[in-house]
């Protein structure tokens, strides 16, 4: 059963095989896995539940619904990046684009050899893969339904030559509403909640929203339980009412942002010094072109083509529709200048870049701040601004292939190009982290990182940490690098493999 | 409490919005309402900052042009508000962007400016129901897969 808030009248006081905080692409698979197998299964997650009927494509009310901190999560460092996660059953999985790619080969290369990782065999892997895109309808974006933007922009890379197509994505049957990031109105986007949460419960799953773990249960060396309590989310006023769970096996999901954050409030698995540390965020830049024709944004996928010409140097462009209200945020024009070109909406189209395989390292650290929150540490290093920017003057350069009158960008100095002399401008111009404007950043990873030497990792490449036995992490959190794409459907893959060894565990005991 | 006196949220309101030819008007008191509802929502840290930056604003624009910012007048609030975005100093252009992020979303948010600029999510909303999606799939069991 789902617990809503208004389900729980008082203190809940029970016991179960496995407990697991967090309800997303990490904590959702095991929860069905395990559910499957037959043990008895608690989720907590913060989040409240909401389904299809509730998502009403209104994205500031999604923001102070399904968002952590109403979206406004940002990191401190140059330049601010927006980081926005997800809080809700589902997690961010909830919220996302449904972009669904594996692991890229040279990348997980690197996790043997760097990382102590080869347990993970890419054999194991792609079977894994191979059965969640079963699972999750994994097909690559119908360009019927995709919309004018990605179209455009495609024909426009097409022109110049570059390697591009349409990203493979967990949706059934999509009509292209345009919503992916504030909810799938037609239940149409596979995520967590639409997919592992239903089937967990129907196996015997309990999952309490709405509720928070404060600490893990410790008893002989073992984690024994969980505590927590409930709280409204959106205000994060307790209610008073309590969870205490003793478990054998306890699983952390928090997310690469609150899972560190949890294990360093409570001082436990750190012995290498590693948790919080290792941050890598995928940052982004956009660019945004007005043309003559209508675009017709946001209607179509969203993000459903890509260009991935620099996939190898560690760029890779996505594109992302969005709404007039973000638009009007992503535009870099304040006053009359911003309404005169929001007028054109209509006929704009905008593509994101991300920097997937990058030079910086941020750092999750607990910061006297007001309420439930750690400090997120983050600049853009090394030649990382200079990806960025190549990202953006890519899909300039695109866009102006595809016809474009004029291009918005990011770049401070460089706001608004009309043509290749702009253009070569941008490209010449030598940057500080500190001119890039607008960032944002959707794929935190790395801050408790998987690897086979306990004083680098905090957890074995089974998830279960090296210091505190029955207690495993399991989300974007152990990823020990960027898989270099969109990390869902990686992060999928470690929690089905982690679920496996989970169970051969309660299974030996039940079998001693 | 309000994060600033509704005299004061008009005018930078005003200010950054600019009354866009052919759309609806600006609703100082709607838009408001929901500033202060999203911002209640969000970090503590960020509405701090909203304010800070707002009277930081008032602040630069006594030192800059010897006037408040409410006194500058429509063509001198827009110069003063480019220059400070037009710079390359981050702090200066943070400070100009960070209020812009809850002013812009406060107005162009209303289903009735986004449905003239062809955003109508009741209609979207309407078709979604219409196509709702159910998984109906038989799951192959973990083992099937490894
Ligand atoms: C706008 C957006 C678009 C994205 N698009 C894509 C995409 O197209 N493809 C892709 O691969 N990835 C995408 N991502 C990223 C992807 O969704 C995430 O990487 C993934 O969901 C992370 O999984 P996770 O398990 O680490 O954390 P999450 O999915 O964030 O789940 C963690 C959950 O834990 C809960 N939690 C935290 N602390 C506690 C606590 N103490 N007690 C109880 N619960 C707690 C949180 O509320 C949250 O629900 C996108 C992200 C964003 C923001």
């Amino acid at each position: 059963m789902i617990f809503k808030l208004a389900d729980i009248k008082g203190d809940v006081v029970r016991s179960a095989d496995v407990a697991i905080i967090g309800c997303g692409a990490g904590g959702g698979p095991i929860a069905r896995e395990l559910a499957s197998e037959g043990h008895s299964v608690v989720v907590i997650e913060e989040g409240a539940h909401f389904t299809r009927d509730d998502f009403s494509l209104n994205p500031a009310e999604a923001y102070m619904n399904l968002y952590r901190d109403a979206g406004q999560v940002i990191t401190f460092g140059l330049p601010f990046i927006l980081m926005p996660l997800g809080k809700t059953v589902g997690g961010t999985t909830t919220i996302n684009s449904g972009t669904a790619l594996r692991i890229l080969h040279p990348i997980l290369k690197k996790w043997h050899l760097n990382h102590g990782l080869s347990d993970i065999t890419e054999d194991e892997l792609n079977l894994i893969y191979a059965y969640l895109e079963e699972y999750l309808f994994v097909k690559r974006a119908d360009p019927e339904v995709a919309g004018k933007v990605a179209t455009t922009f495609l024909a426009g890379a097409e022109k110049l030559g570059l390697s591009c197509g349409w990203l493979p994505r967990n949706a059934k049957e999509c009509e292209g509403f345009g919503s992916c990031a504030f909810g799938c109105p037609s239940g149409s986007k596979q995520s967590v909640d639409v997919s592992f949460v239903p089937d967990a419960v129907s196996l015997g799953a309990d999952i309490y929203s709405c509720c928070r773990a404060d600490e893990i249960k410790v008893s002989g060396g073992k984690a024994s339980g969980i505590k927590g309590h409930f709280l409204d989310p959106r205000t994060e006023k307790p209610t008073g009412h309590k969870l205490d769970i003793d478990t054998q096996v306890v699983v952390l999901s928090a997310g690469a942002v609150y899972s560190p954050y949890f294990l360093l409030k409570q001082g436990i698995a750190n012995s290498s010094g590693q948790v919080g540390k290792n941050l890598q965020i995928h940052p982004a830049s956009s660019a945004i072109a007005v043309m003559d024709e209508r675009m017709d944004a946001p209607k179509g996928i969203p993000q459903s083509s890509y260009v991935d010409e620099f996939q190898g140097e560690g760029i890779m462009l996505e594109g992302g529709t969005v709404p007039p209200e973000i638009h009007a945020l992503a535009l870099p024009l304040l006053g009359r200048r911003s309404a005169e070109a929001m007028t054109s909406y209509p006929n704009m189209g905008i593509f994101g870049g991300m920097v997937c395989e990058s030079d910086s390292w941020g750092r999750i650290v607990k910061l006297p701040r007001r309420g439930y929150r750690p400090a997120i540490l983050y600049s853009l290093r090394g030649r990382d601004v200079e990806k960025a920017k190549i990202a953006t003057s890519l899909m300039a350069e695109i866009w102006f292939a595809a016809g474009a009158k004029k291009v918005f960008t990011p770049i401070s100095g460089h706001y608004e190009l009309t043509g290749p002399k702009d253009l070569a401008r941008l490209e010449r111009s030598s940057l500080r982290a500190g001119d890039m404007f607008a960032m944002s950043a959707y794929h935190p990873l790395g801050t408790c990182r998987m690897g086979g030497d306990p004083e680098w990792s905090v957890v074995r490449h089974t998830c279960e940490t090296w210091d505190l036995a029955n207690f495993y992490i399991c989300d974007g959190s152990v990823l020990p690098s960027s898989p270099g794409v969109n990390p869902q459907l990686t992060i999928m893959a470690i929690a089905m493999r982690c679920a496996g060894f989970i169970d051969e565990r309660l299974s030996s005991w039940g079998r001693a | 409490m309000r994060s600033l006196p509704r005299g004061q949220m008009r005018w930078l309101m005003e200010a950054y919005i600019a009354q866009p030819r052919d759309l609806p008007s600006i609703d100082v008191d709607s838009q408001s309402d929901f500033i202060e509802e999203y911002l209640k929502a969000g970090a503590p840290e960020f509405r701090l900052a909203f304010i800070s930056c707002c009277l930081g604003l008032n602040l630069l624009s006594v030192l800059m042009k010897g006037k408040t910012f409410s006194r500058l007048g429509a063509e001198g609030q827009q110069e003063l508000l480019n220059k400070c975005f037009n710079s390359r100093n981050p702090l200066l252009r943070g400070m100009t962007v960070l209020p812009g992020l809850a002013f812009l979303m406060s107005y162009y948010r209303r289903p009735e400016v986004a449905a003239l600029l062809g955003f109508d999510a009741a209609a979207l909303k309407a078709e979604a129901e219409l196509r709702k999606v159910s998984r109906d799939r038989t799951l192959p069991s973990r083992g099937d897969a490894s």
